[in-house]
Protein backbone atom coordinates (compact mmCIF):
# COMPACT_ATOMS: atom_id res chain seq x y z
CA UNK A 1 0.00 0.00 0.00
CA UNK A 2 1.39 3.39 -0.85
CA UNK A 3 0.16 6.53 0.81
CA UNK A 4 1.90 9.83 0.34
CA UNK A 5 1.27 12.41 3.01
CA UNK A 6 0.21 15.79 1.72
CA UNK A 7 2.05 19.08 2.34
CA UNK A 8 2.47 20.21 5.94
CA UNK A 9 -0.25 22.57 7.14
CA UNK A 10 -0.10 25.49 9.57
CA UNK A 11 0.49 24.88 13.27
CA UNK A 12 -0.93 27.03 16.09
CA UNK A 13 0.29 26.71 19.66
CA UNK A 14 -1.93 26.86 22.74
CA UNK A 15 -1.74 26.36 26.50
CA UNK A 16 -4.11 25.70 29.39
CA UNK A 17 -3.51 27.33 32.78
CA UNK A 18 -4.26 24.68 35.40
CA UNK A 19 -3.76 27.10 38.31
CA UNK A 20 -7.35 28.25 37.91
CA UNK A 21 -8.84 25.05 39.34
CA UNK A 22 -9.95 24.75 42.98
CA UNK A 23 -10.51 21.25 44.33
CA UNK A 24 -12.05 20.17 47.67
CA UNK A 25 -10.37 17.22 49.37
CA UNK A 26 -11.15 15.08 52.40
CA UNK A 27 -7.83 15.26 54.24
CA UNK A 28 -8.71 13.18 57.34
CA UNK A 29 -6.63 10.09 56.56
CA UNK A 30 -3.58 11.89 55.23
CA UNK A 31 -3.58 14.34 58.19
CA UNK A 32 -3.81 11.43 60.62
CA UNK A 33 -0.86 9.78 58.89
CA UNK A 34 1.42 12.80 58.63
CA UNK A 35 0.62 14.06 62.18
CA UNK A 36 1.74 10.66 63.51
CA UNK A 37 4.88 10.71 61.40
CA UNK A 38 6.09 13.68 63.51
CA UNK A 39 6.55 11.08 66.28
CA UNK A 40 7.79 8.40 63.85
CA UNK A 41 4.44 6.60 64.12
CA UNK A 42 2.35 5.29 61.22
CA UNK A 43 -1.44 5.32 61.62
CA UNK A 44 -4.16 3.92 59.42
CA UNK A 45 -7.94 3.58 59.62
CA UNK A 46 -9.61 0.19 60.05
CA UNK A 47 -12.97 -0.91 58.69
CA UNK A 48 -15.11 -2.50 61.41
CA UNK A 49 -16.95 -4.65 58.86
CA UNK A 50 -14.16 -6.29 56.81
CA UNK A 51 -11.09 -5.46 58.91
CA UNK A 52 -9.28 -3.76 56.02
CA UNK A 53 -6.71 -1.24 57.25
CA UNK A 54 -6.22 1.73 54.94
CA UNK A 55 -3.20 4.02 55.13
CA UNK A 56 -3.82 6.79 54.35
CA UNK A 57 -7.45 6.12 55.19
CA UNK A 58 -10.58 7.26 53.41
CA UNK A 59 -13.61 8.18 55.53
CA UNK A 60 -15.51 5.11 54.33
CA UNK A 61 -14.54 1.56 53.36
CA UNK A 62 -14.36 1.16 49.61
CA UNK A 63 -15.34 -2.50 49.87
CA UNK A 64 -18.13 -2.33 52.49
CA UNK A 65 -19.30 1.26 51.83
CA UNK A 66 -19.64 2.03 55.54
CA UNK A 67 -18.15 4.97 57.48
CA UNK A 68 -14.86 4.10 59.18
CA UNK A 69 -12.93 5.96 61.88
CA UNK A 70 -11.09 3.37 64.02
CA UNK A 71 -7.45 4.51 64.20
CA UNK A 72 -4.85 1.72 64.30
CA UNK A 73 -1.06 1.72 64.61
CA UNK A 74 0.86 0.35 61.63
CA UNK A 75 4.47 -0.86 61.90
CA UNK A 76 7.28 0.76 59.92
CA UNK A 77 8.35 -2.63 58.58
CA UNK A 78 6.78 -4.25 55.56
CA UNK A 79 6.90 -6.67 52.64
CA UNK A 80 7.89 -5.92 49.05
CA UNK A 81 4.84 -6.65 46.85
CA UNK A 82 6.48 -5.53 43.59
CA UNK A 83 9.33 -3.30 42.50
CA UNK A 84 11.18 -1.81 39.58
CA UNK A 85 14.73 -0.58 39.09
CA UNK A 86 15.00 2.81 37.44
CA UNK A 87 17.89 2.82 34.97
CA UNK A 88 16.99 5.82 32.79
CA UNK A 89 15.78 9.37 33.38
CA UNK A 90 12.38 10.59 32.21
CA UNK A 91 13.85 11.34 28.78
CA UNK A 92 15.12 7.78 28.49
CA UNK A 93 18.82 8.57 28.94
CA UNK A 94 20.79 6.04 31.00
CA UNK A 95 21.56 7.07 34.60
CA UNK A 96 24.67 6.23 36.61
CA UNK A 97 23.08 5.12 39.88
CA UNK A 98 20.26 2.64 39.50
CA UNK A 99 17.40 3.13 41.95
CA UNK A 100 15.14 0.45 43.39
CA UNK A 101 11.54 1.61 43.87
CA UNK A 102 9.42 -0.90 45.74
CA UNK A 103 5.71 -1.22 46.38
CA UNK A 104 5.61 -1.95 50.09
CA UNK A 105 2.79 -3.25 52.24
CA UNK A 106 3.46 -2.11 55.81
CA UNK A 107 2.86 -4.66 58.56
CA UNK A 108 -0.62 -4.03 59.91
CA UNK A 109 -1.92 -2.23 56.81
CA UNK A 110 -3.56 -3.51 53.62
CA UNK A 111 -2.56 -0.62 51.38
CA UNK A 112 0.67 -0.26 49.42
CA UNK A 113 3.11 2.64 49.27
CA UNK A 114 6.09 3.22 47.00
CA UNK A 115 9.49 3.94 48.50
CA UNK A 116 13.16 3.81 47.55
CA UNK A 117 15.18 0.87 48.89
CA UNK A 118 18.94 1.30 49.44
CA UNK A 119 21.81 -0.84 50.67
CA UNK A 120 21.12 -3.81 48.39
CA UNK A 121 22.32 -4.72 44.88
CA UNK A 122 19.41 -4.56 42.45
CA UNK A 123 20.21 -8.03 41.12
CA UNK A 124 19.72 -9.45 44.64
CA UNK A 125 16.41 -7.68 45.26
CA UNK A 126 13.24 -9.83 45.11
CA UNK A 127 9.47 -9.67 45.55
CA UNK A 128 8.60 -10.85 49.07
CA UNK A 129 11.68 -9.35 50.74
CA UNK A 130 11.23 -7.64 54.10
CA UNK A 131 12.10 -3.96 54.50
CA UNK A 132 12.21 -1.36 57.29
CA UNK A 133 11.70 2.39 57.04
CA UNK A 134 14.70 4.66 57.65
CA UNK A 135 13.39 7.85 59.27
CA UNK A 136 14.93 11.32 58.95
CA UNK A 137 16.53 12.69 62.14
CA UNK A 138 14.02 15.46 62.66
CA UNK A 139 10.58 14.50 61.38
CA UNK A 140 8.30 17.40 60.52
CA UNK A 141 4.96 15.70 59.86
CA UNK A 142 5.57 15.01 56.19
CA UNK A 143 5.51 11.97 53.92
CA UNK A 144 9.23 12.64 53.46
CA UNK A 145 9.88 11.92 57.16
CA UNK A 146 10.55 8.37 55.97
CA UNK A 147 13.65 8.91 53.87
CA UNK A 148 14.03 5.42 52.38
CA UNK A 149 13.89 1.71 53.19
CA UNK A 150 16.49 -0.94 53.92
CA UNK A 151 16.24 -4.70 53.61
CA UNK A 152 15.91 -6.60 56.91
CA UNK A 153 15.90 -10.25 57.90
CA UNK A 154 13.23 -10.91 60.53
CA UNK B 1 -31.73 -8.73 22.41
CA UNK B 2 -31.13 -8.63 18.67
CA UNK B 3 -28.06 -10.05 16.93
CA UNK B 4 -25.55 -7.41 15.84
CA UNK B 5 -22.65 -7.62 13.37
CA UNK B 6 -19.69 -5.48 12.37
CA UNK B 7 -20.30 -5.10 8.64
CA UNK B 8 -17.31 -2.95 7.77
CA UNK B 9 -14.18 -1.22 9.04
CA UNK B 10 -12.40 1.91 7.91
CA UNK B 11 -8.91 3.00 8.94
CA UNK B 12 -7.02 6.20 8.19
CA UNK B 13 -4.64 5.45 5.28
CA UNK B 14 -1.73 5.34 7.72
CA UNK B 15 -1.03 5.27 11.45
CA UNK B 16 2.12 7.36 12.04
CA UNK B 17 3.76 9.61 14.65
CA UNK B 18 2.76 12.87 13.02
CA UNK B 19 0.11 13.61 10.43
CA UNK B 20 1.25 17.12 9.62
CA UNK B 21 -0.87 17.24 6.46
CA UNK B 22 -4.33 17.05 8.06
CA UNK B 23 -6.05 18.45 11.14
CA UNK B 24 -8.02 16.37 13.64
CA UNK B 25 -11.40 16.40 11.90
CA UNK B 26 -9.85 15.81 8.47
CA UNK B 27 -8.08 12.77 9.90
CA UNK B 28 -11.33 11.42 11.43
CA UNK B 29 -13.16 11.89 8.15
CA UNK B 30 -10.57 9.74 6.36
CA UNK B 31 -11.55 6.71 8.46
CA UNK B 32 -15.28 7.45 8.01
CA UNK B 33 -14.82 7.69 4.23
CA UNK B 34 -12.89 4.41 4.25
CA UNK B 35 -15.72 2.68 6.15
CA UNK B 36 -18.27 3.90 3.60
CA UNK B 37 -15.97 2.90 0.73
CA UNK B 38 -15.43 -0.58 2.19
CA UNK B 39 -19.15 -1.22 2.83
CA UNK B 40 -20.66 0.58 -0.15
CA UNK B 41 -22.94 2.41 2.30
CA UNK B 42 -23.66 6.14 2.29
CA UNK B 43 -24.38 8.48 5.22
CA UNK B 44 -28.10 8.03 4.47
CA UNK B 45 -27.82 4.38 5.57
CA UNK B 46 -26.62 5.39 9.06
CA UNK B 47 -29.21 5.88 11.83
CA UNK B 48 -26.91 7.10 14.58
CA UNK B 49 -23.25 7.75 15.37
CA UNK B 50 -21.14 6.97 18.42
CA UNK B 51 -17.79 8.60 18.77
CA UNK B 52 -14.92 9.28 21.16
CA UNK B 53 -11.26 9.67 22.06
CA UNK B 54 -9.06 10.23 25.12
CA UNK B 55 -10.50 13.18 26.98
CA UNK B 56 -7.96 16.05 27.35
CA UNK B 57 -5.12 14.41 25.38
CA UNK B 58 -5.33 17.12 22.71
CA UNK B 59 -6.65 19.67 25.22
CA UNK B 60 -9.87 20.00 23.20
CA UNK B 61 -13.17 19.48 24.99
CA UNK B 62 -16.56 18.21 23.79
CA UNK B 63 -15.43 16.97 20.36
CA UNK B 64 -18.98 15.93 19.41
CA UNK B 65 -19.83 19.64 19.30
CA UNK B 66 -17.30 20.48 16.60
CA UNK B 67 -16.72 17.20 14.78
CA UNK B 68 -20.20 16.01 13.81
CA UNK B 69 -20.27 17.47 10.30
CA UNK B 70 -16.82 16.06 9.57
CA UNK B 71 -17.84 12.51 10.45
CA UNK B 72 -21.02 12.68 8.32
CA UNK B 73 -23.17 12.80 11.44
CA UNK B 74 -25.12 16.02 10.82
CA UNK B 75 -28.82 15.68 11.66
CA UNK B 76 -28.19 12.32 13.34
CA UNK B 77 -28.05 11.37 17.03
CA UNK B 78 -24.39 11.63 18.06
CA UNK B 79 -23.39 9.96 21.32
CA UNK B 80 -19.92 10.85 22.54
CA UNK B 81 -18.27 8.31 24.84
CA UNK B 82 -15.11 8.83 26.88
CA UNK B 83 -13.70 6.02 29.01
CA UNK B 84 -9.91 6.41 28.72
CA UNK B 85 -7.83 3.64 27.15
CA UNK B 86 -10.91 1.50 26.58
CA UNK B 87 -12.75 4.28 24.76
CA UNK B 88 -12.49 2.74 21.28
CA UNK B 89 -14.23 -0.40 22.46
CA UNK B 90 -16.72 1.62 24.54
CA UNK B 91 -17.68 3.58 21.43
CA UNK B 92 -18.23 0.30 19.59
CA UNK B 93 -20.11 -1.24 22.53
CA UNK B 94 -22.38 1.83 22.63
CA UNK B 95 -23.15 1.24 18.94
CA UNK B 96 -23.78 -2.42 19.76
CA UNK B 97 -26.20 -1.49 22.59
CA UNK B 98 -28.11 0.81 20.21
CA UNK B 99 -28.63 -1.97 17.68
CA UNK B 100 -29.02 -4.92 20.09
CA UNK B 101 -31.72 -3.01 21.97
CA UNK B 102 -33.67 -2.27 18.79
CA UNK B 103 -33.35 1.50 19.09
CA UNK B 104 -31.45 1.79 15.79
CA UNK B 105 -30.62 -0.60 12.94
CA UNK B 106 -27.34 0.71 11.51
CA UNK B 107 -24.87 2.64 13.65
CA UNK B 108 -21.43 4.05 12.86
CA UNK B 109 -18.75 4.08 15.57
CA UNK B 110 -15.69 6.31 15.15
CA UNK B 111 -12.67 6.67 17.41
CA UNK B 112 -9.49 8.67 16.97
CA UNK B 113 -6.40 10.16 18.48
CA UNK B 114 -3.93 12.69 17.13
CA UNK B 115 -1.28 12.38 19.78
CA UNK B 116 1.16 14.63 17.95
CA UNK B 117 -1.12 17.61 18.62
CA UNK B 118 -1.45 17.08 22.34
CA UNK B 119 0.34 16.08 25.48
CA UNK B 120 -0.60 12.65 26.76
CA UNK B 121 1.31 13.14 30.03
CA UNK B 122 -0.77 16.24 30.82
CA UNK B 123 -3.90 14.28 29.89
CA UNK B 124 -2.91 11.50 32.25
CA UNK B 125 -1.94 13.91 35.05
CA UNK B 126 -5.40 15.47 34.81
CA UNK B 127 -6.98 12.20 35.95
CA UNK B 128 -5.58 12.48 39.48
CA UNK B 129 -4.54 16.14 39.70
CA UNK B 130 -6.30 17.09 42.98
CA UNK B 131 -5.07 14.01 44.85
CA UNK B 132 -1.53 14.34 43.52
CA UNK B 133 -1.29 18.02 44.47
CA UNK B 134 -2.67 17.31 47.95
CA UNK B 135 -0.13 14.54 48.49
CA UNK B 136 2.74 16.76 47.28
CA UNK B 137 1.57 19.36 49.82
CA UNK B 138 1.88 16.62 52.45
CA UNK B 139 5.49 16.01 51.47
CA UNK B 140 5.18 13.29 48.81
CA UNK B 141 7.99 13.26 46.28
CA UNK B 142 6.22 12.82 42.93
CA UNK B 143 9.24 11.00 41.52
CA UNK B 144 9.30 8.54 44.40
CA UNK B 145 12.98 9.10 45.10
CA UNK B 146 12.59 10.25 48.69
CA UNK B 147 10.02 9.43 51.31
CA UNK B 148 6.66 7.77 50.83
CA UNK B 149 5.64 8.42 47.29
CA UNK B 150 3.65 7.14 44.49
CA UNK B 151 5.87 7.97 41.57
CA UNK B 152 8.94 6.02 40.59
CA UNK B 153 9.27 3.72 37.66
CA UNK B 154 10.62 6.36 35.30
CA UNK B 155 8.66 6.94 32.12
CA UNK B 156 7.17 3.45 32.13
CA UNK B 157 5.56 4.33 35.46
CA UNK B 158 3.36 1.83 37.21
CA UNK B 159 3.58 -0.62 34.28
CA UNK B 160 6.96 -1.70 35.64
CA UNK B 161 5.42 -2.73 38.97
CA UNK B 162 2.71 -4.61 37.08
CA UNK B 163 5.31 -6.35 34.93
CA UNK B 164 7.43 -7.36 37.92
CA UNK B 165 4.46 -8.69 39.86
CA UNK B 166 3.31 -10.59 36.76
CA UNK B 167 6.77 -12.15 36.24
CA UNK B 168 6.94 -13.10 39.94
CA UNK B 169 3.57 -14.85 39.95
CA UNK B 170 3.67 -16.42 36.46
CA UNK B 171 7.22 -17.76 36.40
CA UNK B 172 7.90 -15.96 33.11
CA UNK B 173 11.31 -14.27 32.71
CA UNK B 174 12.21 -10.79 31.41
CA UNK B 175 13.47 -12.57 28.27
CA UNK B 176 9.89 -13.67 27.57
CA UNK B 177 8.89 -10.00 27.44
CA UNK B 178 11.71 -9.44 24.89
CA UNK B 179 10.45 -12.37 22.85
CA UNK B 180 6.80 -11.24 22.90
CA UNK B 181 7.91 -7.73 21.89
CA UNK B 182 9.92 -9.05 18.93
CA UNK B 183 7.01 -11.25 17.81
CA UNK B 184 4.52 -8.39 17.79
CA UNK B 185 6.91 -5.95 16.09
CA UNK B 186 7.49 -8.60 13.42
CA UNK B 187 3.72 -8.98 12.97
CA UNK B 188 3.42 -5.20 12.60
CA UNK B 189 5.77 -5.31 9.60
CA UNK B 190 3.05 -7.27 7.77
CA UNK B 191 0.27 -4.82 8.68
CA UNK B 192 0.02 -1.70 6.47
CA UNK B 193 -2.01 0.03 9.21
CA UNK B 194 0.63 -0.53 11.88
CA UNK B 195 2.85 2.35 13.03
CA UNK B 196 6.21 0.74 13.92
CA UNK B 197 7.00 -1.44 10.92
CA UNK B 198 10.64 -2.38 11.21
CA UNK B 199 11.75 -6.00 11.28
CA UNK B 200 12.78 -6.53 14.90
CA UNK B 201 14.60 -9.45 16.51
CA UNK B 202 14.83 -10.43 20.16
CA UNK B 203 18.42 -9.12 20.07
CA UNK B 204 17.18 -5.75 18.73
CA UNK B 205 14.76 -5.50 21.67
CA UNK B 206 17.47 -6.48 24.15
CA UNK B 207 19.74 -3.76 22.77
CA UNK B 208 17.26 -1.03 23.77
CA UNK B 209 17.71 1.00 26.95
CA UNK B 210 16.38 -0.55 30.16
CA UNK B 211 14.05 2.17 31.48
CA UNK B 212 12.72 0.64 34.69
CA UNK B 213 13.69 -2.99 35.07
CA UNK B 214 12.05 -5.25 33.98
CA UNK B 215 10.76 -2.90 31.22
CA UNK B 216 12.96 -1.65 28.37
CA UNK B 217 12.33 1.10 25.85
CA UNK B 218 11.70 -1.74 23.38
CA UNK B 219 8.82 -3.00 25.55
CA UNK B 220 6.76 0.17 25.22
CA UNK B 221 4.19 1.37 22.69
CA UNK B 222 4.59 4.40 20.40
CA UNK B 223 2.39 7.50 20.29
CA UNK B 224 0.39 7.58 17.07
CA UNK B 225 -1.97 9.66 14.94
CA UNK B 226 -4.86 7.72 13.47
CA UNK B 227 -8.60 6.98 13.42
CA UNK B 228 -10.85 3.96 13.02
CA UNK B 229 -14.50 3.56 12.11
CA UNK B 230 -16.72 0.48 12.39
CA UNK B 231 -20.26 0.15 11.08
CA UNK B 232 -22.58 -2.23 12.94
CA UNK B 233 -25.98 -3.49 11.82
CA UNK B 234 -28.91 -5.64 12.95
CA UNK B 235 -29.47 -9.11 11.46
CA UNK B 236 -32.21 -7.79 9.14
CA UNK B 237 -29.97 -5.02 7.85
CA UNK B 238 -27.06 -7.45 7.41
CA UNK B 239 -29.32 -9.37 4.98
CA UNK B 240 -30.33 -6.17 3.22
CA UNK B 241 -27.01 -4.34 3.05
CA UNK B 242 -24.30 -7.02 2.81
CA UNK B 243 -23.34 -10.28 1.12
CA UNK B 244 -23.42 -11.97 4.53
CA UNK B 245 -19.66 -11.85 5.09
CA UNK B 246 -19.75 -10.03 8.43
CA UNK B 247 -18.44 -10.54 11.97
CA UNK B 248 -21.07 -11.07 14.66
CA UNK B 249 -20.67 -9.53 18.10
CA UNK B 250 -21.68 -12.46 20.28
CA UNK B 251 -20.52 -11.32 23.71
CA UNK B 252 -19.57 -8.12 25.51
CA UNK B 253 -18.26 -7.47 28.99
CA UNK B 254 -17.03 -4.54 31.02
CA UNK B 255 -15.72 -4.23 34.58
CA UNK B 256 -13.71 -1.92 36.83
CA UNK B 257 -12.00 -2.47 40.17
CA UNK B 258 -10.48 0.04 42.54
CA UNK B 259 -7.57 2.01 41.08
CA UNK B 260 -4.34 0.01 41.28
CA UNK B 261 -2.03 2.89 40.50
CA UNK B 262 -1.95 6.54 41.62
CA UNK B 263 -4.59 5.99 44.30
CA UNK B 264 -2.88 8.73 46.26
CA UNK B 265 -5.20 9.73 49.07
CA UNK B 266 -7.10 6.54 49.79
CA UNK B 267 -4.33 3.96 49.59
CA UNK B 268 -3.83 1.33 46.93
CA UNK B 269 -5.20 -2.07 47.93
CA UNK B 270 -4.91 -4.02 44.68
CA UNK B 271 -1.96 -5.59 42.85
CA UNK B 272 -1.79 -4.00 39.37
CA UNK B 273 -1.14 -7.51 38.00
CA UNK B 274 -4.23 -9.04 39.61
CA UNK B 275 -6.68 -7.67 37.02
CA UNK B 276 -9.85 -9.12 38.48
CA UNK B 277 -11.97 -6.88 36.16
CA UNK B 278 -10.57 -8.79 33.17
CA UNK B 279 -11.79 -12.07 34.65
CA UNK B 280 -15.22 -10.65 35.54
CA UNK B 281 -15.73 -8.96 32.15
CA UNK B 282 -14.61 -11.92 30.09
CA UNK B 283 -16.69 -14.45 32.05
CA UNK B 284 -19.78 -12.41 31.27
CA UNK B 285 -18.83 -12.18 27.59
CA UNK B 286 -18.04 -15.92 27.32
CA UNK B 287 -21.39 -16.76 28.92
CA UNK B 288 -23.28 -14.50 26.51
CA UNK B 289 -21.37 -15.99 23.56
CA UNK B 290 -22.02 -19.56 24.75
CA UNK B 291 -18.29 -20.24 25.10
CA UNK B 292 -17.61 -22.92 27.73
CA UNK B 293 -13.94 -23.72 27.10
CA UNK B 294 -12.18 -20.58 25.84
CA UNK B 295 -8.80 -22.37 25.66
CA UNK B 296 -10.23 -24.58 22.90
CA UNK B 297 -12.93 -22.40 21.39
CA UNK B 298 -11.15 -19.06 20.91
CA UNK B 299 -9.23 -19.06 17.60
CA UNK B 300 -7.34 -15.76 17.95
CA UNK B 301 -6.85 -12.80 20.30
CA UNK B 302 -6.35 -9.08 19.85
CA UNK B 303 -5.27 -7.76 23.24
CA UNK B 304 -4.68 -4.23 24.47
CA UNK B 305 -1.00 -4.08 25.34
CA UNK B 306 0.64 -0.73 25.95
CA UNK B 307 3.58 -2.77 27.21
CA UNK B 308 4.85 -6.09 25.88
CA UNK B 309 4.43 -8.11 29.11
CA UNK B 310 0.70 -7.42 29.00
CA UNK B 311 0.01 -9.72 26.03
CA UNK B 312 1.17 -12.66 28.12
CA UNK B 313 -0.64 -11.42 31.22
CA UNK B 314 -3.96 -10.91 29.41
CA UNK B 315 -3.92 -14.36 27.84
CA UNK B 316 -3.97 -15.74 31.38
CA UNK B 317 -6.36 -13.23 32.94
CA UNK B 318 -8.81 -13.64 30.06
CA UNK B 319 -8.89 -17.41 30.45
CA UNK B 320 -7.33 -18.21 27.07
CA UNK B 321 -4.77 -20.27 28.97
CA UNK B 322 -4.10 -21.12 32.61
CA UNK B 323 -2.12 -18.79 34.91
CA UNK B 324 1.58 -19.23 34.23
CA UNK B 325 1.09 -20.88 30.83
CA UNK B 326 1.30 -17.92 28.46
CA UNK B 327 5.10 -17.82 28.27
CA UNK B 328 5.11 -21.56 27.57
CA UNK B 329 2.70 -20.95 24.67
CA UNK B 330 5.05 -18.22 23.43
CA UNK B 331 8.05 -20.59 23.61
CA UNK B 332 6.06 -23.26 21.74
CA UNK B 333 5.25 -20.84 18.90
CA UNK B 334 1.50 -20.95 19.64
CA UNK B 335 1.13 -17.14 19.63
CA UNK B 336 2.52 -16.65 16.12
CA UNK B 337 0.25 -15.83 13.16
CA UNK B 338 0.24 -19.46 12.04
CA UNK B 339 0.19 -20.83 15.61
CA UNK B 340 -2.64 -22.32 17.65
CA UNK B 341 -3.55 -19.04 19.33
CA UNK B 342 -2.47 -16.16 17.09
CA UNK B 343 -2.12 -13.18 19.42
CA UNK B 344 -1.94 -9.61 18.14
CA UNK B 345 -1.34 -10.59 14.52
CA UNK B 346 -1.76 -6.86 13.87
CA UNK B 347 1.23 -5.97 16.05
CA UNK B 348 -1.08 -4.84 18.84
CA UNK B 349 -1.31 -1.53 20.66
CA UNK B 350 2.35 -2.18 21.34
CA UNK B 351 3.12 -1.32 17.68
CA UNK B 352 0.33 1.22 16.97
CA UNK B 353 -1.20 3.46 19.61
CA UNK B 354 -3.54 6.20 18.47
CA UNK B 355 -5.02 5.73 21.94
CA UNK B 356 -8.64 6.68 21.33
CA UNK B 357 -8.82 4.14 18.51
CA UNK B 358 -6.56 1.48 20.06
CA UNK B 359 -9.36 -0.40 21.81
CA UNK B 360 -11.50 -0.26 18.65
CA UNK B 361 -8.70 -1.62 16.46
CA UNK B 362 -8.76 -4.82 18.53
CA UNK B 363 -12.35 -5.88 17.61
CA UNK B 364 -11.91 -4.30 14.15
CA UNK B 365 -8.91 -6.56 13.50
CA UNK B 366 -10.86 -9.60 14.79
CA UNK B 367 -13.75 -8.71 12.44
CA UNK B 368 -11.43 -8.33 9.43
CA UNK B 369 -9.73 -11.65 10.27
CA UNK B 370 -13.12 -13.43 10.47
CA UNK B 371 -14.25 -11.80 7.19
CA UNK B 372 -10.83 -12.61 5.64
CA UNK B 373 -10.59 -8.99 4.53
CA UNK B 374 -7.20 -8.23 6.10
CA UNK B 375 -5.16 -5.90 3.89
CA UNK B 376 -1.48 -6.69 4.06
CA UNK B 377 0.05 -10.02 4.98
CA UNK B 378 -1.09 -10.65 8.53
CA UNK B 379 -4.20 -12.65 7.61
CA UNK B 380 -4.28 -15.70 9.90
CA UNK B 381 -4.17 -18.81 7.68
CA UNK B 382 -6.66 -20.92 9.65
CA UNK B 383 -10.38 -20.20 9.61
CA UNK B 384 -11.39 -17.93 12.48
CA UNK B 385 -14.73 -18.84 14.04
CA UNK B 386 -14.44 -17.10 17.41
CA UNK B 387 -12.14 -14.22 18.29
CA UNK B 388 -11.46 -12.43 21.56
CA UNK B 389 -10.80 -8.69 21.63
CA UNK B 390 -9.92 -6.66 24.69
CA UNK B 391 -9.44 -3.09 25.84
CA UNK B 392 -7.71 -1.84 28.97
CA UNK B 393 -7.04 1.45 30.67
CA UNK B 394 -8.14 3.71 33.49
CA UNK B 395 -5.99 3.57 36.59
CA UNK B 396 -4.87 0.06 35.61
CA UNK B 397 -8.32 -1.27 36.55
CA UNK B 398 -10.74 -0.73 33.68
CA UNK B 399 -11.37 -3.58 31.21
CA UNK B 400 -13.64 -4.09 28.21
CA UNK B 401 -13.98 -7.26 26.14
CA UNK B 402 -15.84 -8.21 22.98
CA UNK B 403 -16.22 -11.64 21.39
CA UNK B 404 -16.65 -11.81 17.64
CA UNK B 405 -17.75 -14.82 15.62
CA UNK B 406 -18.49 -15.97 12.09
CA UNK B 407 -22.06 -16.84 13.07
CA UNK B 408 -24.65 -15.02 15.16
CA UNK B 409 -25.25 -16.25 18.70
CA UNK B 410 -28.02 -18.82 18.98
CA UNK B 411 -30.67 -17.52 21.35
Amino acid sequence: MTFEMGPETRQVEAMWDVSTYNYRMDGTGIRLLTEGMKEKKLRGIRCGECGMVYMPGPSYCRKCFVDIDEVVEVKDTGTVMSYCVTMADVRGNPIEEFRISAMIQFDGADTWFVGTVTGVEWQDFKVGMRVKAVWVDEPAGSLSDIDRFEVITD
Amino acid sequence: MRNVAIIGVGYTPVFVSKRKDVNIVEMMSESVDAAFRNTGLTPDDIDAVTFGNMQTFEGLNLPHLWASEHIRALDKPVLRVSTGGTVGMSVLQAAYYYVASGVYDVVMATSWEKQSEGDSQVGLAGIVLPEAIAMVQHGMDLFGIKGLGFGGGGSTGAASYQAMSYLHHSGASPEHIDKMAALERSNAVLNPYAHLRKKTTVEDIQATQMVAYPLRFGHTCPTTDGATTCIVASEDMVKKLTDGNVAWITGVGYAASDPCTANFLEGQITDPAEQMPAKIAVEKAYKQAGIKDPCKEIDMCELYNGFAHQSLMWLEKLGVCKEGEAHQMLDAGALEIDGEMPTNASGGVFSTNAIGSSAMNRPAECALQIMRKIEGEHQIPKKIRKALSHGWGGLFQYVAVMILADEPAKS
